[in-house]
């Protein structure tokens, strides 16, 4: 652990902060930008699988506290003869996991990233927010019940990662800056134990 | 895999059942906790946000007197720019008056406060107002707008709330479709997005006589919110089967909430 990846963890809580700014959409389906996500999927594909875990737990604590309606005391769900369905949400920690799935897809293409192909990683993080997006829709749907699809949901979803995607070479320039001031090498270890091998 | 990587495994799971099995209290505690940190950061934001918002609003106001300015002199601009301010300030002051005259027809003892942020989140409706334990608010108190009921008090911190809006799924009201017998329990869809928000009312009579246009008010039972709050108007009846659905028009705007009043004592006998 360095302070290459201390500072991720510091970007990732910086833009929990930003990600309160940031505007929805209502032309494109109350589209948005998710930064949170954004910044771990861009991290996570710059550091190994251990720091990455460390930054999915973070990232995705800081996300349910922000979102996850937790029940309120039984007192104060009414008369259970009135509401007699207070209905659930989501398991407050469900998004760490999320959002460590989402870390390892991210690092399945890392060898492309580390020969410096990061569009390949920035196409690859649209299409995880994507999947982040509808995973975490189905886990809505799971708990409260009434499978809805609707074409404005998936233009919501697909918006928002189309959105978040074009941020992406904005992070990545964040991120190799922040890799030349902590002098932190993005390179992958099994390229340099194949050509290794060649030799 | 690696040594590192699979003790970095072990923690994380270790790590992410702590989190799981957290007690609802525990939860609410650190959700308390993060409120409380960020909302310096909201505030000063919130404050940014609107003084650019001003400016700009400045800037557009000029550009379109930028033609007759041009031949104006120097003392005019200067005028002008005054009257720009004041008009503001006007602007300001009958909202500020709107919501004062609001508070004294109120039948409830209320709390005014503003909201300082609505809820980037993707499926969840909230929004944070800036009065919080500080001013005796608690979880669960009822929001009302001008307009209507706005929704409930979800997360108390010292300075500020988090509210779930009437228009999310979670928020559930009794109520009562004005003028019939009709009786039923509210609350927000999922799934419709960039459009105007819709409330879906449950548990209506198969063959109830509801008509578009009638009015949707609370009925003040099962003790959450008082009687006769107005929600809204009915859009549309569906009869079912089992029971009948209808769609309900928020009568809150929700795109422009602004200053909002929270309940400190219910005045009325709950049902």
């Amino acid at each position: 652990m360095g302070w290459y990846h201390l500072s991720l963890l510091f970007l990732v809580i910086t833009a929990c902060i930003f990600q309160q700014f940031t505007p929805t959409f209502q032309s494109l389906c109350d589209a948005g930008i998710l930064l949170v996500p954004l910044v771990f999927l861009c991290s996570a594909v710059t550091v190994g699988a251990g720091p990455m875990l460390l930054l999915a737990f973070t990232a995705g604590f800081l996300w349910d506290a922000q979102h996850v309606i937790t029940p309120l005391p039984a007192a104060l769900l009414g008369n259970p003869e009135v509401y007699d369905n207070p209905g659930g949400d989501v398991k407050f920690g469900y998004s760490i996991v999320l959002y460590a799935l989402m870390g390892f897809f991210m690092q399945g293409l890392q060898p492309l990233f580390r020969e410096g192909k990061w569009h390949v990683s920035a196409l690859l993080a649209g299409i995880a927010v994507f999947l982040y997006l509808s995973a975490e829709y189905l886990c809505v749907t799971f708990v409260r019940g009434d499978l809805i699809l609707t074409h404005s949901l998936f233009l919501k979803i697909s918006f928002t990662a189309l959105l978040t995607m074009l941020l992406c070479p904005m992070v990545f320039w964040v991120l190799y800056r922040l890799a030349g001031l902590f002098h932190h090498t993005i390179s992958y270890e099994g390229l340099a134990r194949e050509r290794n091998t060649a030799h | 895999m690696k040594p590192l990587n699979f003790i970095a495994l072990v923690l994380f799971i270790c790590g992410v059942t702590w989190v799981v099995t957290l007690s609802e209290r525990s939860v609410r505690r650190i959700q308390q906790t993060y409120y409380a940190t960020i909302t310096p950061f909201l505030k000063g934001g919130s404050s940014i946000e609107s003084q650019a918002r001003n400016f700009l609003e400045e800037i557009e106001h000029s550009k379109d007197l930028e033609n007759q300015l041009r031949a104006i002199e120097e003392e005019y601009i200067k005028l002008r720019s005054i009257e720009g301010r004041l008009r503001e300030l006007e602007t300001e002051n009958a909202e500020l008056r709107r919501a004062l005259d609001f508070k004294e027809k109120s039948r409830l003892n209320v709390i005014a406060a503003r909201v300082i942020k609505r809820q980037p989140a993707t499926w969840w409706e909230t929004a944070i107002i800036d009065k919080g334990q500080r001013d005796s608010i608690g979880a669960g108190v009822p929001v009302i707008a001008p307009g209507g009921l706005a929704g409930k008090v979800d997360i108390a911190s010292e300075d500020t709330c988090s509210m779930i809006l009437l228009t999310d799924e979670r928020c559930q009201v009794s109520v009562q479709v004005a003028g019939t017998p009709e009786v039923g329990i509210l609350h927000g869809t999922r799934g419709r997005y960039g459009e105007e928000p819709r409330l879906i009312l449950r548990h209506l009579s198969r063959e109830a006589a509801i008509l578009p246009g009638m009015k949707v008010i609370t009925t003040g039972k099962g003790g959450l919110f008082p009687s006769n709050l107005l929600i809204g108007t009915v859009k549309e009846y569906t009869p079912g089967p089992v029971e009948g659905v209808a769609l309900v028009q928020p009568s809150v705007n929700f795109d422009e909430l602004g200053v909002v009043f929270i309940i400190a004592q219910k005045n009325e006998p709950e049902g």
